[in-house]
């Protein structure tokens, strides 16, 4: 800031104008002013006009903004139902090592089978003759392997059917969970537009009835002015018959 | 991350609890607090500053949708760039800057003088719900001319000394902060008060609407 403040400074004065001078300066200013009509004049002016500016007022506009994420816990995760463990399909590493356990079962079952009849002998044989023993056993087997091979097929086949059955139902029991909760957020939306909509109408039949009343005052005082310059002029015009009328008589 | 607008502001109004029984956080508590992932702080820092922003954009562009916009996008920036928020300055004068900065893009873009005519809404309804039922109907029709009248003649203001003027008027900012806005010398800003108040001074006594008490000091 200058120490010696000129007269007519536009910087002083507004710093002046708005209290932002630094003391020593506030106090010349304050003493230029008590002896500058100029000076004094354009300071009542500019603050006349800040007081004029104050007027100024932005539109009352709904706002409300709100910074929310995306990856918030979204609906479509709830869409998605819980499956009893028992209904859920099994995964592929499961559905394999059942198959082997079930090989594993319908082979000894047909090595029991094979064995069942002399049981006995059968020790006996393998303990007895052990080496004379094995070619029939095998024999035998071999037909069995067969049977049972096309068993195990036969099962598994029934297995996987019914395992898309299963993921049929499930997946069918998860699709009307999800349309039952699209309908429920349709609903929701609806509901809440309903709201809004009301809402809005309301505000809107408000700001209608405001404007109107506005509008009519206007009106109002539009005529009020017309009638009272109408009733000047009538005046007016009166005082200067009765003036000429007055003359005229003298 | 998405910005939201046009909650109803009751239902926001209900959503802005501090959390700790009316206890006001303030804007470096939020900020922190915003900073280290809380959306709620954040989401309290755009309720206390929508208003005020909205209102400086208003009057820099001065188109009442499009100066929604800019404050919604002001909010958005502020909140990716809030990481990056050091608290050199004070949150308020940072959200400014970017709000300002906006409003020059926005003007650029519209390469022609903003607040060159009313806003369609611009009237006696926005003036009524903000007075309320106490202002008579005489007194807002009077002010909504008044209010019209001030526009007008701040639109035919160069862009820096009406955004100087906004920001001193209606935002209360020192000099400094200004300078440091606008990025321009404390002189500079001083000028263009001046040079913009004398404009407005003349434009609002040809509408005979400054009638400055002239007193004799001497």
């Amino acid at each position: 800031m200058n120490d010696i403040f000129q007269c007519g400074d536009s910087a002083a004065l507004v710093a002046y104008l708005y209290d932002e001078c630094a003391p020593d300066e506030l106090a010349l200013i304050t003493a230029h002013l008590k002896g500058c009509a100029a000076c004094a004049n354009e300071i009542d002016a500019l603050s006349a006009t800040r007081r004029t500016l104050a007027s100024w007022t932005p539109p009352d506009l709904a706002l409300g903004f709100q910074i929310t994420r995306e990856d918030e816990p979204r609906p479509a995760k709830i869409l998605e139902p819980r499956i009893a463990w028992w209904r859920a399909p099994l995964p592929a590493w499961a559905q394999a090592a059942a198959a082997l356990v079930i090989f594993g079962a319908g082979l000894s079952v047909g090595a029991v089978r094979n064995t069942a009849p002399e049981p006995a002998a059968t020790t006996a044989t393998v303990s007895a003759v052990p080496v004379a023993a094995q070619p029939a056993a095998s024999s035998v087997s071999r037909d069995d392997l067969a049977q049972l091979e096309a068993r195990i097929k036969a099962e598994l086949t029934q297995l996987r059917s019914s395992s898309n059955t299963a993921t049929a139902v499930v997946a069918r029991g998860s699709d009307e969970a999800l349309i039952a909760q699209v309908k429920t957020l349709i609903e929701q939306s609806e509901e809440n537009q309903r709201r809004d909509f009301t809402v809005r109408m309301v505000d809107l039949a408000g700001n209608i009835e405001t404007q109107r009343r506005v509008d009519l005052t206007s009106v109002r005082q539009q005529m009020g002015l017309q009638q009272g310059a109408i009733g000047t002029e009538l005046r007016q015009q009166r005082e200067v018959l009765g003036r000429l009328v007055s003359e005229r008589t003298r | 991350m998405l910005i939201r607008p046009l909650a109803p502001v009751g239902r926001l109004s209900k959503q802005n609890g501090t959390g700790s029984r009316g206890m006001t956080r303030t804007d470096e508590e939020l900020v922190a607090r915003a900073q280290g992932g809380d959306i709620e702080s954040f989401n309290q820092l755009i309720v206390r500053w929508e208003r005020p922003i909205y209102a400086l954009a208003y009057r820099v562009i001065g188109k009442e949708e499009d100066a929604r916009d800019v404050c919604q996008d002001a909010f958005l920036r502020a909140y990716r760039a809030l990481p990056g928020f050091k608290g050199q300055a004070k949150f308020s004068s940072w959200l400014y800057r970017i709000a300002l900065n906006l409003c020059r893009d926005w003007i650029r873009r519209q390469r022609r003088a903003p607040v060159s005519q009313l806003p369609e809404d611009m009237d006696a309804i926005e003036l009524a719900s903000e007075k309320g039922p106490v202002e008579s109907i005489e007194d807002l029709v009077a002010r909504r001319e008044l209010s019209a009248i001030v526009e007008e003649a701040m639109s035919e203001l160069s862009e820096e000394q009406r955004t100087a003027i906004i920001l001193k008027e209606y935002h209360g900012m020192t000099f400094q902060e200004i300078a440091d806005m606008q990025g321009c010398p404390l002189s500079t800003v001083k000028t263009r008060l001046y040079q913009g108040l004398s404009l407005l001074r003349r434009r609002l006594e040809q509408q005979g609407q400054v009638m400055p008490q002239l007193v004799k000091r001497v």
